[in-house]
């Protein structure tokens, strides 16, 4: 783009500041009205599609038991705001219960997976160092097969990790994929950077946390996101491995929440009666599901194509 | 590593990120030598930290993706998980039965449905998957206002971070027996529809959910091939004529075509492996005779139904013929002379 | 281990077979009837007893003088249907203290309970008490309950019993549906054999609509397109294929053995008879006819009716005779003008119908084999308590939980609170209770409609085969009809037809089928028959 000649581009009324288009090169016609308001409208709605189910959830969420009955159930325009499903939901303490637990898992998890991750994805960057091959080798094999669910199930369970919060941390702890990313971009940090920490008499653990990490911040971020929404959004293994109801992360209470409309621990009486909207109730659980993923991804948007050009590859 | 201009850290990021098991060439000349004449004993000496740095990596690979290897052998067994308290002693007090279970597998008309839905889900992701990323790609693309370009990708990536369970349950309310559709549908006289549990169109549903849910994270690879494409080749195009339409044809689309051949070979690979979880959260819905698949097979009759022999038996046949797919996929993936997971 | 006996083998300590006669006779605790109160209305035709007349709070009996309870802790896993209420709450704080255990209650999904049971079972840390229905004892579930729980006859049988004198009054016939494998592992719930599925509805709605309560299929399915209105998010019914079964008099498919009878000289399956098909397809054309609120589609995830029948989005459905006080309690304080009741069951063609018996006992609670003596004297306490028979304190606690808190007294008539309505639900009663009782002295009228429903039912009610027994099939025939009930499900939501079912029959007979006949045939044999 930088190399081709350029000029002044034709700016559409109406708009300017950083909403303004740079220049397009001198190649490409302008586009046409029709064009331009084909994209647009194309583009536009798909980010409708994707927004507006949102926009009903969070407006239900937000909506009195009686907007509710007015307007048969989802509302589309909100009358009038009120946070009556949020209060009785968090102090019924199931969910406040789950949501500490899915945030816990999610924090204890993540900081367990970069740790082990980054270790692993600096002990294998440099070539040539003893049964780096090897290490290689049975990590990316892992990527071609799986031992299958019975046979990881039995062994979890023979661990006696039934019912611990270990069982949904460890066996998914790590990524192979997600290391072999870290290794490529700490591999192509400067040689000769490091090389200097090492004369200055610093060790593998210093170079990797003073000078290769902070050089990789954008990859970090990155990866961290992964796992952290990995684990904010799994549900499958606490099915398995949680016996015990009070244990569950948020994701399998919204299970019984929202998919099998079961009403939340203490609020049964008040649903049945028709005193609280079930609905609504609904609605805020999976607004809580939402809300930390929608808020947190943004921020790392920036980094997702340098990051994870090759994640976006292996789908 | 800065990330200034977008198109040229593109390439170096795909470059970099892209070199699992390279040794050799350019890298091996600006890395130290293979230093294979220093005695082992040196070696470990000199890699002590980094092999220290691998160990728990390497530790939760061995218990947790080839120690259950082992435990296939269920799939020979009858197996009776409740003859001790532990599923590994469990296995030494099983009887053994052979291939009975591979035999009554091959007798089972749920597994041959399973594998069929597997196919066809796996056929109608395939279709309906490719085109939409590549058109939203292209559409991004052309889209020169760097706000507007943000925006509209931050929105559409939205949904990759979503939860099965919540991209589910936000379907079950547009479009489920209670949802927003049949709501609108009654209130203007029509019978309600209820999608989410009629069989006949769960295939496009669960289709629909996956394109909602992971199409516009799609894009990013798309759209990171369309920057790395030279400029001075649409120039040239220009040059010589060629309208919007033409350069599309004769410039973008090649410039696509071996990162949508090699991903469509990668998805080939896991053909077996089809929305494991999206599944199993629907089954119920619609009945497993149309929702079933190999994965979902396995889950039901093991973890359900505590058959795990037949289980281990039906999930020994998918690992096998996944781990030949996978294997196929990578080795056209070289004839095409691209990448594959692995390098040779 | 795995050890295969012989046919029909009714040696103790077998896996598989029943346990009757002089063997069971060794091991069956002692009978020594406590009733409180004389009931209103005696058990008659496999009805429960009746308790209409009002209750005088202020004279309960105590029944248990003094906590038996060590204050050990006795952990429970236990089907929960509808909402739970949190773990730390004033109904179990107030058991727990009158028992003298610390029960801590792990509640699943009564609805998918089956998916947490075997994998439970299979852990090494199975809960001190597991509560199994006896629908649940499918799959390997039966010879699980026999290698991981406790005998309890070292505490129960004989007169040893008499340590506990509300378990002693549990009738007989549900101490025998106990023993499993040769030894008495169960603290029983019996239940009268008169079928426990009641088609509900709203007799609010129908009586202002209108609407007559149906007395055949085609009446019903008239009424149905009546009153379903979409539009008004209105229908008439949930699944009604328990109904459908009474009304063509379908074997019970409550329990295994329970769906084998002897027709003319040979056993029959229920899968094998035209009823059953004939139930489905009526089944299905409801379905069809779209009179069928949406829920019901989603077969065993179905969500609790509760909200939705209250809101009147459908006015009848069927499920067990407890939700038609249960649904009136919980309603009475907000919506006074809701009611409820039971329809009887017709016979499809309007005639008398053919109903089957259910077992007198049903659901079990079972003690972990690991555990200590102490803590199986622990449980013991709390099924002593849990057991109390009406017109003591302990029934009142167990039922109505704790005065002032979950139910306040109106008029000498205990009101349950929307609290007592969240709280006092499920849990103690599923361990071991006493014989079969209806009453309910905030709702008398509804006790004795109960009742008499139940006694009108029972005089249309035989008992087939395996009536009373308990039996555990062989290992290899465990999965054979596993099947059957998502297939059934399948059918009547259209989404596979019933020649379907006839193939599947034909290949469970080849599959096993056959050979599952002639060992009930053996045992049949070997046993004799409760079938009247």
């Amino acid at each position: 783009m930088s190399t081709t000649l350029e000029k002044p581009a034709r700016r559409p009324a109406g708009t300017s500041g950083p909403w303004s288009a740079p220049p397009r090169p001198a190649w490409e016609e302008e586009p046409g009205r029709a064009g331009l308001a084909g994209k647009s409208l194309v583009l536009a709605l798909a980010c409708l599609g994707i927004l507006f189910p949102i926009w009903i959830v969070v407006v239900t969420s937000l909506s009195s038991r009686r907007t509710i009955d007015e307007a048969g159930g989802l509302v589309m325009i909100p009358k009038g705001i009120t946070f009556v499903a949020y209060e009785e939901l968090l102090s019924g303490g199931q969910v406040t219960r789950a949501a500490v637990i899915s945030v816990l898992i999610t924090l204890v998890g993540t900081l367990f997976s970069m740790a082990v991750s980054v270790l692993c994805a600096y002990g294998l960057s440099r070539t040539g160092s003893l049964g780096h091959r090897w290490l290689l080798l049975a990590l990316l094999a892992t990527m071609f097969f799986s031992a299958g669910l019975i046979p990881t199930y039995l062994l979890v369970q023979s661990l006696g990790l039934t019912d611990s919060y270990l069982a949904l941390i460890l066996p998914s702890a790590i990524s192979v994929f997600n290391i072999l990313v870290l290794r490529g971009f700490f591999m192509g940090i400067s040689q000769e950077l490091t090389d200097s920490a090492r004369i200055d008499g610093a060790g593998d653990f210093r170079i990797l946390w003073q000078i290769v990490m902070p050089l990789s911040r954008a990859v970090l971020a990155v990866i961290t996101l992964f796992y952290a929404v990995g684990y904010w959004s799994a549900w499958f293994n606490a099915s398995l491995y949680l016996n015990d109801q009070d244990m569950m992360p948020l994701q399998n209470v919204m299970i019984q929440l929202v998919q099998k409309q079961e009403a939340p621990v203490g609020l049964g009486q008040a649903i049945k009666t028709g005193q609280l909207s079930g609905l609504a109730v609904q609605m805020a659980v999976m607004v809580m599901a939402l809300l930390p993923v929608a808020v947190l991804s943004p921020f790392v948007q920036k980094h997702f194509k340098k990051g994870m050009l090759t994640g976006a590859v292996k789908g | 590593m800065a990330h200034s201009t977008v198109p040229r850290s593109d390439a170096e990021a795909d470059e970099t990120a892209n070199t699992p098991a390279a040794p050799g060439g350019a890298e091996g000349a600006r890395r130290k030598p293979p230093s294979g004449r220093l005695s082992l004993r040196l070696r470990f000496r000199r890699d002590r930290v980094l092999l220290l740095m691998t160990l728990p990596a390497v530790l939760l690979v061995l218990v947790f993706s080839y120690v259950p290897i082992l435990g296939n052998v269920v799939a020979f067994q009858d197996y009776d998980p409740y003859v001790s308290d532990n599923g590994i002693v469990s296995i030494l007090h099983s009887p053994w039965v052979g291939f009975d279970n591979f035999q009554r597998i091959f007798a089972d008309s749920a597994f041959w449905d399973a594998v069929r839905n597997t196919l066809v889900l796996f056929s109608l992701q395939l279709v309906l998957y490719f085109p939409i990323p590549i058109v939203l790609a292209l559409l991004i693309n052309s889209v020169v206002r760097p706000k507007v370009r943000a925006l509209s990708q931050a929105i559409l990536y939205l949904p990759h971070f979503f939860s099965w369970v919540l991209v589910i349950a936000v379907f079950q309310q547009l479009f489920g027996g209670a949802g927003l559709l049949s709501q609108l549908l009654r209130q203007h006289g029509y019978d309600g529809l209820d999608i989410m549990t009629d069989p006949g169109t769960f295939k496009f549903l669960i289709t629909a959910e996956s394109v909602w849910k992971d199409a516009g994270w799609g894009i990013i690879v798309f759209l990171a091939a369309l920057a790395s494409v030279p400029t001075d080749l649409y120039e040239a195009a220009a040059m010589d004529g060629a309208g919007r339409w033409r350069r599309m044809w004769h410039v973008t689309l090649p410039a696509l075509r071996p990162v949508i051949a090699l991903l469509l070979v990668l998805r080939v690979g896991d053909a077996l492996t089809v929305g494991f979880e999206q599944i199993l959260l629907q089954r119920d819905a619609v009945g497993p005779g149309a929702s079933e698949v190999l994965d979902t097979f396995v889950w039901w009759n093991g973890v359900r139904n505590q058959d795990f022999g037949y289980a281990a038996a039906a999930g020994l046949v998918k690992g096998v013929v996944s781990l030949g797919l996978v294997l196929a996929a990578n080795k056209v993936a070289h004839l095409m002379g691209e990448q594959g997971v692995y390098k040779k | 281990m795995p050890l295969l006996a012989a046919c029909g083998g009714s040696d103790s300590g077998s896996r598989e077979g029943t346990t009757s006669g002089k063997d069971a006779k060794k091991i069956l605790p002692a009978y020594m009837a406590s009733n409180v109160v004389a009931p209103d209305i005696p058990a008659k035709n496999g009805s429960a007893m009746g308790f209409t007349g009002k209750l005088d709070l202020a004279a309960l009996k105590t029944s248990v003088p003094k906590a038996l309870g060590k204050g050990g802790k006795v952990t429970v896993m236990s089907p929960f249907w509808g909402s739970p209420p949190k773990a730390d709450n004033a109904y179990y704080r107030g058991m727990n203290s009158l028992i003298g255990v610390d029960v801590v209650w792990q509640n699943q999904d009564g609805n998918t309970y089956d998916q947490k049971l075997g994998a439970v079972l299979a852990s090494s840390d199975v809960p001190d008490v597991v509560v199994v229905p006896g629908w649940n004892m499918t799959g390997r579930i039966p010879s699980a309950i026999i290698s991981k729980f406790a005998d309890l006859g070292p505490y129960l049988s004989g007169d040893a019993v008499k340590e506990y004198p509300n378990l002693a009054a549990i009738p007989t016939d549900a101490w025998q549906r106990s023993i499993f494998g040769g030894r008495l592992l169960g603290l029983p719930q019996p239940s009268p054999y008169v079928t426990g599925i009641v088609p509900l509805y709203r007799k609010d709605i129908f009586d202002k609509q209108g609407y007559t309560v149906p007395r055949s299929a085609d009446e019903f399915m008239a009424l149905a397109k009546e009153i379903t209105d979409a539009k008004a998010k209105r229908w008439a019914c949930l699944d009604m294929k328990w109904t459908a079964w009474q009304m063509f008099g379908v074997f019970s498919g409550s329990e295994k053995p329970l769906g084998w009878n002897l027709v003319d000289g040979k056993l029959v399956n229920r899968v094998e008879t035209d009823e059953y098909l004939e139930a489905l397809e009526w089944t299905r054309k409801l379905f069809a006819a779209g009179v069928v609120h949406p829920d019901a589609k989603l077969g065993k995830t179905a969500p609790d009716p509760g909200p939705k029948f209250a809101a009147g989005e459908f006015l009848i459905y069927a499920n067990n005779i407890s939700q038609w006080w249960g649904r009136t309690a919980e309603q009475a304080t907000q919506n006074p003008e809701f009611k409820v009741w039971g329809m009887d069951v017709f016979a499809h063609d309007g005639g008398d119908p053919h109903l089957w018996a259910e077992q007198p006992a049903g659901i079990f609670a079972f003690v972990n084999k690991k555990a200590s003596e102490s803590v199986i004297r622990d449980v013991l306490a709390v099924a002593n308590v849990t057991a109390a028979p009406y017109g003591t304190k302990e029934y009142m606690m167990t039922n109505y939980g704790v005065e002032g808190t979950h139910y306040t007294v109106k008029d000498g008539v205990p009101v349950k609170t929307d609290k007592g309505n969240n709280e006092v639900s499920n849990a103690y009663v599923m361990v071991a209770s006493p014989a079969a009782t209806i009453a309910h002295p905030d709702f008398p009228a509804v006790a004795k409609a109960q009742v008499e429903w139940q006694q009108r039912a029972g005089s249309f009610t035989r008992k087939s085969s395996f009536y009373g027994m308990q039996i555990t099939e062989p290992a290899r025939y465990t999965n054979l009809s596993d099947g059957f009930e998502q297939l059934e499900d399948d059918i009547t939501r259209g989404r596979k037809k019933i020649s379907d079912m006839q193939q599947a029959v034909s290949d469970w007979k080849s599959k096993g089928g056959d050979k599952l006949r002639d060992w009930y045939r053996k045992l049949l044999d070997d046993n004799g028959t409760a079938a009247s």
